[in-house]
């Protein structure tokens, strides 16, 4: 698992494509300049663009990234040479899922130094009222990594059961719009609007909400933002939801993958 | 041991609109360990199929299949195994050098040993001088090498070859064929899947051939080859006239023939096995079936 997670790792930094997305991250010096256009809370507004350079990126790559990897193994035959190795099928995918795991990591690591640099610079120039607490920034930024993490994991259950790189990709964008929406809408359900809805959508929606995970809890951007304190036992939460949901995830794509036909 | 056990394997493919594809019918198969195979049969007759469920590619649709005496499915049964899947394709964003690395660490390979065989691999196959390009560029042949050398890094007891000739010029070949001769003469188990009846009878113990599916015939090589020999051809000449003259005989009428040449004055030159090969066998075989 440790040999395939080496090569593909190797193999995401030499491909072109995926570099060539991380020139969007050029743009963050900009965003100081762009943010003072606004006379009022300049600091909390580059916060804000920052977040959303930085998950545009991080959406971009997991998608990509996640929905091109086993699809391009299976359609240029790599798998024949990679899966008559004395590996699990379960070995191999994991070793895929990492590398793009850790990929996104560093990405992560990366984009988020400069977007503190951003955020500093333009707490320099024009100081917010409340304080920048750093702490939440990095926070934030961790916990959207992972939830990117999160999506690449379906982005390979998809791969395991199609043979197009269709499902996995726009599947997994339906995942992300559904899992980012789902919180809520499931707040608008128990309003007393939405018990006015018929029986059957309010089913299905609630069904959604327990299936697809919820992305919602990831964003700290709030408090990133605001400076709000960001509460230490819903943050364990959310990571014990990551990791129990990932798990789920990548047993059922091994699963899946462990009975695939490789023809 | 088997080295390669196959009981009444089927395999029926589900292919556009639901056809049905029966690629496999009832097969049945042993190979002993230290044989060398030659599994020859026509484009579609199901020789990859029957090496993807060996490889645990795929899964039988009935029957079983057993590498090294374990279920095809185990990743642990192909520990000693170097498989060589047909057109091979490798990670292309990496060089041979590390496509090598690579698949010797999978295969436990490490430090001085993985080094010895990854020098050793790459003079066996000449890819020295490409050893640092990316795959991306290399050709056909050269790839097919590196599959070679990649199926040969860790020394394994067995090997499985899809069309192991396939894309090489005659030198690679002739290389290929010398390879898999010495892999013979120390003990290795092989066994590949070919188009070309003479790399048969230079290499394997046995045939088995192969059509629609269905497993036609399972022959001793040498068998095979004595009882298709037809006759000679004796290639004679005048000493005085310069007459040259080439008398075909049956293997019975040999010496008969020989004596009466000389008694008219020639002398016998050259002396001819006239061979049906294996290719008339195999013809035959693919004939009868097309009947
Ligand atoms: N994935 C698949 N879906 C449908 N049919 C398939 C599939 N794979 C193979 N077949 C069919 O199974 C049969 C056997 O194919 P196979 O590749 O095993 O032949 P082969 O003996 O290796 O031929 P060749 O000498 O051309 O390599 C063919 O009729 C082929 O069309
Ligand atoms: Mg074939």
């Amino acid at each position: 698992m440790w040999q395939v997670f080496r090569a593909n790792l190797k193999g995401i930094f030499r491909d072109r494509v995926f570099l060539g997305i991380l020139v969007a991250a050029t743009i963050f010096p900009l965003i100081p300049s762009v943010s003072s256009l606004s006379m009022r809370q300049v600091t909390e507004l580059s916060i804000t663009l920052s977040f959303s350079l930085l998950t545009f990126i991080l959406l971009l790559l997991a998608i990509f990234l996640g929905g091109t990897s086993l699809w391009k193994d299976i359609e240029r035959r790599y798998t024949f040479s990679i899966a008559g190795l004395p590996l699990t099928r379960g070995q191999y995918l994991l070793g895929k899922f990492a590398a793009i795991a850790v990929f996104l990591l560093l990405v992560s690591l990366v984009l988020g130094l400069l977007l503190l640099m951003t955020v500093y610079v333009t707490s320099i120039l024009h100081p917010p009222i409340r304080p920048v607490v750093w702490g939440n920034l990095v926070l934030a930024v961790l916990f959207h990594c992972l939830k990117y993490i999160l999506l690449v994991s379906f982005t390979f259950l998809f791969s395991t059961v199609s043979t197009s790189f269709f499902l996995p990709i726009f599947g997994t964008i339906a995942v992300f719009f559904v899992g980012t929406a789902s919180q809520q809408v499931f707040d608008f359900l128990q309003s007393p609007s939405g018990q006015k809805l018929p029986v059957l959508l309010q089913q299905i929606a609630t069904g959604l909400y327990y299936i697809v995970p919820n992305f919602t809890a990831f964003d700290l951007n709030v408090n990133a933002i605001y400076a709000l304190d960001v509460p230490l036992n819903g943050i364990g939460l959310t990571l014990l939801y990551f990791i129990v949901y990932l798990v789920i995830i990548l047993s059922c794509a091994s699963f899946l993958f462990a009975r695939r036909e490789l023809n | 041991m088997n080295v390669i056990e196959i009981e009444n394997l089927s395999k029926t493919f589900r292919g556009k609109r639901r056809a049905l594809v029966q690629a496999l019918q009832s097969m049945s198969l042993t190979i002993d360990q230290g044989e060398t195979f030659g599994f020859l049969g026509p484009n579609g007759a199901g020789k990859s199929t029957t090496i993807k469920i060996i490889m645990g590619l795929i899964r039988p649709t009935t029957g079983i299949a057993r590498l090294m005496g374990m279920d095809a499915s185990h990743s642990a049964a192909r520990a000693k195994v170097g498989f060589l899947p047909e057109n091979p394709a490798f990670y292309d964003f990496l060089t041979a050098e590390e496509y090598l690395r690579f698949v010797a660490r999978i295969f436990g390979l490490s430090g001085k040993a993985l080094n010895q065989q990854l020098e050793r691999v790459l003079s066996l196959l000449d890819l020295q001088e490409a050893r640092r390009r990316p795959i991306r560029g290399y050709s056909k042949g050269m790839v097919q090498r590196l599959g070679l050398a990649q199926a040969l890094i860790h020394d394994p007891e067995v090997l499985i070859l899809d069309e192991p000739m396939s894309g090489l010029d005659p030198v690679g070949r002739a290389l290929v064929k010398q390879v898999l001769l010495e892999l013979r003469s120390q003990g290795k188990t092989i066994f590949f899947s070919t188009h070309i009846t003479s790399d048969v009878e230079v290499i394997c113990d046995r045939v088995g051939v192969i059509v629609k599916g269905k497993m036609q015939a399972i022959e001793r090589v040498e068998d095979v080859l004595l009882r298709q020999t037809s006759g000679y051809d004796i290639h004679v000449c005048h000493p005085r006239t310069g007459l040259h003259k080439t008398v075909f005989s049956e293997a019975k009428t040999l010496p008969e023939i020989i004596v009466s040449s000389r008694d008219e004055g020639f002398e016998v030159i050259k002396l001819e096995p006239r061979r049906q090969n294996l290719e008339s066998f195999f013809l035959d075989i693919v004939k009868s079936n097309h009947e």
